[in-house]
């Protein structure tokens, strides 16, 4: 216990005062404090009047529609779209404009022909990124030929506005997921896996330097390798945990200090009331135990090469592991789906990490659910430390021909 | 106290790297293990230590199993390993703290070490800007901060220039002083026959030879004749039919059946009026046994 203590205090010391750890913790505190900033660079969504009207002066719209088939359409436009300049069209000229369009990213082209029966429209913008959205421009044209079909089928004026009002309407969801819960639990998950795999290659970088230099060779002589290698995860562990808890600590000084109060995104009050005591400590936990599956397999692929240059084909597949699994937890969460694939997602020891979280801050994970993942994480963990710590006891003293993993488990050491 | 090893055996698949390997060490003092690259030397070091465990037989210290565990022993390993980057007190603190001593202890045996091998002004210095033979003595007194009884050198003078190898003697010989049992792996032989009273020849994880140096040498009997360079020394040996096995820059050195062949030999040359500045018996040298025993199984 002493020699784990030992080699956990060296590796701690030594992971901390390197300077990759100094920069990147600098950088991901700058840019939570970046973040939190822009929040009062940009207003939120309540603070922008919902009468707020777009100024289009400069645009310009060449309006085509050969046999008038919706009257008054220009007068719909400019009223709608105020500033904008409208000029009448011809067919003929519709290459010209095209050619027009690719040079002025302020042009845009309204076309109007039949097609059975109906005005058929067609906008032609210079690429999607224009400002006169024809999400818009459709709207307008269409409402416009309803009121004038109405008035023509004899409704009075009352009529056709009611015909054509929009309902006063709210936007309000049940269960616990929120855009807010949504975004936050997506930056978690991504958090969540970049610790897991920068400290994970911690280990593997840390192993693979101790063997390549002969280290491994002088350290050996005193503890056994277990030792050394549960006293080494469990110091990158706690290097990821300091760093993890320093990011979340600054980002809630930085949201209490800096987030104006009440502030939304999308219509949606950005808070953190989904951080529960309970969810936070079972995200920790899933940190942790995540870690510490990647860890071991890590730190095996780092004791298995004899070159530090070899390292990163030597991790490729806990790599490989690590990013579809990933994705494979991403993708089952932000769907926010409930069937068997997100079941499986939740309950695989290399997904769960990647899922739980996110589900665990948007309130829709049981009991029973949390309780087989953690029950199912922690005994994969186990057998994967058992076997792992007999394949690396193998490898750190195997300087020769690459062994295959079987050969080095069945190792008599 | 005393070290003793008996039919050890330990093999890696088909390979047989140690091959039913047994000595002992009764008394304080040197023993040499010899081979060639690959002899198995080094795996031999590492099962007697317990740092890998044998397929069969025993090594014991004082009657008990050794491990790392049951023994404080001291290794150095013939791959140098030391932390590049870390600071050379540091380092060596930690090593003494890994070995069972505490934060104190350990700081102290490092300074006195470190002050006995001339190496003390880099105790603030990462071990990368040493020089290499500094960074040998650094990794030398990890082997000994914890002041073992039972130390294993793997070629300890390889990579040192004249001047380190004079201190790295002198600490072997205050090492010996102290009544230390040292299990020594060389391939220069003239190190070996400077310091080790029994020796081990290792071939192919296979024992070719081993037991006490001056009798081995002893039994070898007076093989070797070694007169001063000159050419008419060469030419009355060519006329004798001696076979020269050696021509150095000052000295000719002979192969004879014994001390007759080389009385003969010296008549010869006083009838001639040649008269040697040099004229020596001896046995051979162990590079000589170790060649031929080596050479035997190869």
């Amino acid at each position: 216990m002493n020699q784990i203590k030992l080699v956990f205090g060296y590796t701690f010391r030594d992971a901390v005062r390197k300077k990759a750890f100094l920069i990147s913790t600098v950088i991901i505190l700058l840019l939570v404090f970046v973040l939190a900033s822009l929040t009062r660079i940009f207003p939120s969504d309540e603070e922008q009047s919902p009468t707020t009207v777009v100024d289009y002066s400069g645009y310009t719209c060449y309006y085509i529609d050969e046999h008038k088939l919706i009257k008054n359409a220009t007068d719909a436009l400019l009223e709608s779209m105020p500033g904008v300049t409208i000029i009448l069209g011809t067919q003929e000229a519709l290459a010209d404009y095209r050619t027009m369009l690719t040079e002025d990213k302020t042009l845009t082209v309204i076309e109007v022909t039949e097609q059975d029966s109906l005005p058929f429209v067609t906008v032609i913008a210079s690429d999607f990124m224009s400002r006169m959205s024809s999400y818009t421009i459709v709207d307008i044209l269409s409402k416009k030929y309803s009121a004038n079909t109405l008035s023509e089928l004899g409704f009075d004026e009352t009529a056709v506005a009611i015909a054509q009002l929009e309902l006063p309407n709210a936007y309000e969801m049940a269960g616990n997921m929120n855009i807010s819960g949504y975004a936050v639990g997506i930056l978690l998950t991504m958090l969540i896996f970049f610790a897991i795999y920068y400290y994970g290659y911690g280990v593997a970088m840390s192993v693979a330097a101790e063997k390549t230099s002969r280290v491994m060779e002088t350290l050996v002589v005193s503890a056994k390798p277990s030792r050394i290698l549960i006293g080494k995860c469990l110091a990158m562990g706690a290097v990821g945990l300091l760093q993890f808890t320093a990011v979340l600590s600054f980002a809630s000084i930085c949201f209490k200090f800096i987030v104006p109060e009440g502030f939304s995104l999308m219509g949606m009050p950005v808070t953190f009331s989904a951080f529960t005591l309970q969810s936070a400590l079972l995200i920790l936990l899933y940190f942790l135990l995540g870690y510490s599956l990647y860890a071991v397999l890590n730190s095996v692929c780092g004791a298995s090469v004899n070159k530090i240059e070899d390292l990163n084909a030597a991790i490729l597949p806990v790599t490989l592991i690590s990013i579809m699994s990933f994705y494979f937890g991403y993708v089952s969460a932000a769907t926010g789906t409930e069937g068997t694939i997100t079941k499986i997602a939740m309950y695989l020891p290399f997904s769960s990490p990647f899922i739980i979280p996110f589900k665990l801050l948007n309130g829709n994970v049981s009991a029973v659910d949390l309780s087989i993942s953690i029950t199912l994480m922690i005994t994969f963990i186990i057998v994967l430390t058992y076997v792992s710590i007999k394949i690396y006891s193998a490898s750190v003293l195997h300087y020769g021909k690459k062994q295959k993993l079987w050969v080095l488990y069945k190792t008599k050491l | 106290m005393s070290l003793s090893v008996k039919n050890l055996v330990k093999s890696f698949g088909d390979n047989i790297a140690v091959n039913n390997l047994s000595f002992s060490m009764e008394t304080p003092g040197v023993f040499g293990l010899i081979g060639t690259n690959g002899a198995g030397k080094t795996t031999t070091i590492r099962t007697v230590l317990g740092i890998m465990s044998s397929d069969s037989g025993t090594a014991e210290w004082n009657g008990k199993k050794i491990s790392r565990e049951t023994l404080s022993f001291g290794y150095m390993p013939e791959e140098r390993g030391i932390y590049m980057k870390t600071k050379v007190l540091e380092q060596l603190v930690y090593f003494g703290m890994l070995r069972g001593m505490n934060k104190t202890d350990a700081k102290n045996s490092t300074v006195g070490y470190m002050e006995r091998l001339g190496v003390i002004e880099y105790k603030d210095m990462p071990a990368e800007k040493l020089s290499k033979g500094n960074q040998q003595k650094i990794q030398l007194i990890s082997t000994l901060i914890h002041n073992p009884v039972l130390i294993f050198l793997d070629e300890p003078f390889s990579g040192l220039d004249p001047l380190n190898a004079i201190v790295l003697s002198g600490l072997i010989e205050e090492l010996i002083s102290e009544k230390r049992f040292i299990v020594m792996s060389s391939h220069q032989m003239n190190t070996v026959e400077e310091y080790c009273r029994d020796i081990i020849i290792l071939h192919k994880g296979r024992t070719v030879l081993q037991g006490n140096l001056k009798q081995i040498k002893a039994g070898y009997g007076h093989t070797n004749l070694v007169v001063s360079r000159r050419d008419e020394i060469l030419s009355a040996a060519e006329q004798t039919g001696l076979a020269l096995i050696a021509k150095r820059a000052d000295e000719l050195e002979f192969k004879i059946n014994g001390t007759v062949m080389a009385n003969s030999f010296l008549k010869k040359l006083v009838d001639s009026d040649i008269f040697p500045a040099k004229f020596i018996i001896k046995e051979p040298s162990l590079n000589e046994i170790f060649i031929e025993k080596v050479g035997e199984q190869v």
